[in-house]
């Protein structure tokens, strides 16, 4: 949660419009669990010396998976996750292996499961994490090698919504326009970073990853069916319609939860779903 | 899975409806016996034997059992991966409700009408 406290919310807090109500109740109660953890490790936490516990996984060694501990001391106040992750890979095992780049939230690389959460460690600040920290690979996909993990199947379902512009009418003479009001409709939906931290905490992604979109995949179908310059409206709905491509979402919002750019995939599958509602009525 | 009806809007949409209705049930429910609390076997069998009474519980027995049918496949989907076993208990389940609501509907309309 407080990552998200870093990131300029630009065009409304966009977290604020899950609905508990729509929630079932053993979801609810596992928020409500969660949360818990947290403030107990909020609590419980001191900023001297630090352990982590991280996943390690190298095929070639033939070994099962284990969890290595490090520790560190003589962090700064606003040292975030990945300044911890380079001074151990620097400073005490060259050999652990994980993927980032931009370093501030913006590539979408660094996408890890840090105490149980997914987020990316170069915005999440340390000082909020407890004195023990757990850091495992993204939920559900296969492993490379340590954190890296193989995000081939995210993809395939984010190429699979076709997120480009599809235009049917001749190209005008000059750009294609739209309104303020048209433009504020991708709003929310443009800023997504493809981090996979969404999908890869969504259940019904881990239990069909080859046949259910995924909240991020999700979240770009719709914001191609908002672009008011879009013409492919229908045959959008049609790719989505049947028990899988869309339909395995049950609102469990885990997605929403995690998601360290505040969007909302949940509420975009859901107005997929008016929408289908109404080009079928 | 593709045969017929294994669509994802429908059963969607019914879920919606159902669960709609059933809440509004639960609540109509709920106020009429708070209104009038009902004490004796005879004014509750009266209360349901009256028409707009019975016809109601019927269409929240038909609700409810759409609603756990919609539950139950999507559970069975998300879980069940074999084939085989999917289908041997989306049948088990299909049929299980179909007798609840052919013996609920039974149980109503033997409430001769007063
Ligand atoms: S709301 Fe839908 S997409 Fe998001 S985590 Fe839940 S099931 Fe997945
Ligand atoms: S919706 Fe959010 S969590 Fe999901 S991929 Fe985009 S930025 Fe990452
Ligand atoms: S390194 Fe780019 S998002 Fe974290």
């Amino acid at each position: 949660m407080p990552a998200k406290a870093f990131l300029p919310q630009r065009h409304g807090v966009h977290r604020d419009n899950g609905n508990l109500f729509s929630m079932c109740i053993l979801c609810l109660c596992g928020k409500l669990f969660w949360q818990l953890r947290a403030w107990l490790a909020a609590m419980s936490r001191k900023t001297e010396t630090m352990r982590f516990l991280i996943y390690r996984y190298n095929p070639d060694e033939g070994k099962p998976p284990r969890m290595q501990e490090y520790r560190l001391d003589g962090f700064d106040s606003g040292d975030k996750l990945l300044d911890a992750l380079l001074r151990i890979k620097a400073e005490l095992d060259p050999t652990l292996s994980f993927r980032r780049s931009c370093g501030e939230g913006v590539c979408g690389a660094d996408s890890l499961n840090i105490n149980g959460r997914n987020g990316l460690a170069c915005i999440t600040p340390l000082n909020e994490l407890g004195e023990t920290v757990e850091i495992r690979p993204l939920p559900g996909r296969p492993v490379i090698r340590d954190l890296v993990v193989d995000m081939e199947q995210f993809y395939h379902q984010y190429r699979a919504v076709k997120p480009w512009l599809t235009v049917h009418d001749p190209e005008p003479e000059t750009e294609y326009l739209q309104t303020p009001e048209q433009r504020d409709q991708l709003d929310g939906l443009y800023e997504c970073i493809l981090c996979g931290c969404c999908s890869t905490a969504c259940p019904s992604f881990w239990w069909n990853p080859d046949k259910f979109r995924g909240p991020a995949a999700l979240l770009q179908a719709w914001r191609f069916l908002a672009d008011s310059r879009d013409q492919a409206t229908g045959d959008r709905l049609a790719e989505l319609e049947g028990p899988y491509h869309l339909f395995r979402c049950h609102s469990i919002m885990n997605c929403v939860d995690v998601c360290p750019k505040g969007l909302n995939p949940t509420q975009a599958i859901g107005n997929i779903k008016k929408l289908m509602l109404k080009h079928h009525v | 899975m593709s045969w017929r009806g294994a669509n994802g809007l429908r059963p969607w949409l019914m879920q919606r409806l159902s669960a709609v209705y059933i809440a509004g049930f639960l609540l109509f429910i709920l106020f009429n016996l708070a209104a009038a609390p009902v004490i004796s076997f005879d004014a509750w069998r009266g209360w349901v034997a009256s028409p707009l009474v019975n016809a109601a519980i019927a269409l929240f027995v038909l609700a409810l059992l759409i609603h756990a049918w919609v539950g139950t496949r999507d559970v069975l989907m998300d879980y069940v991966k074999p084939v085989a076993l999917r289908f041997v208990l989306l049948t088990l389940f299909a049929l299980i409700f179909l007798i609840s609501l052919f013996w609920s509907l039974r149980v109503l309309f033997s409430v001769p009408p007063s």
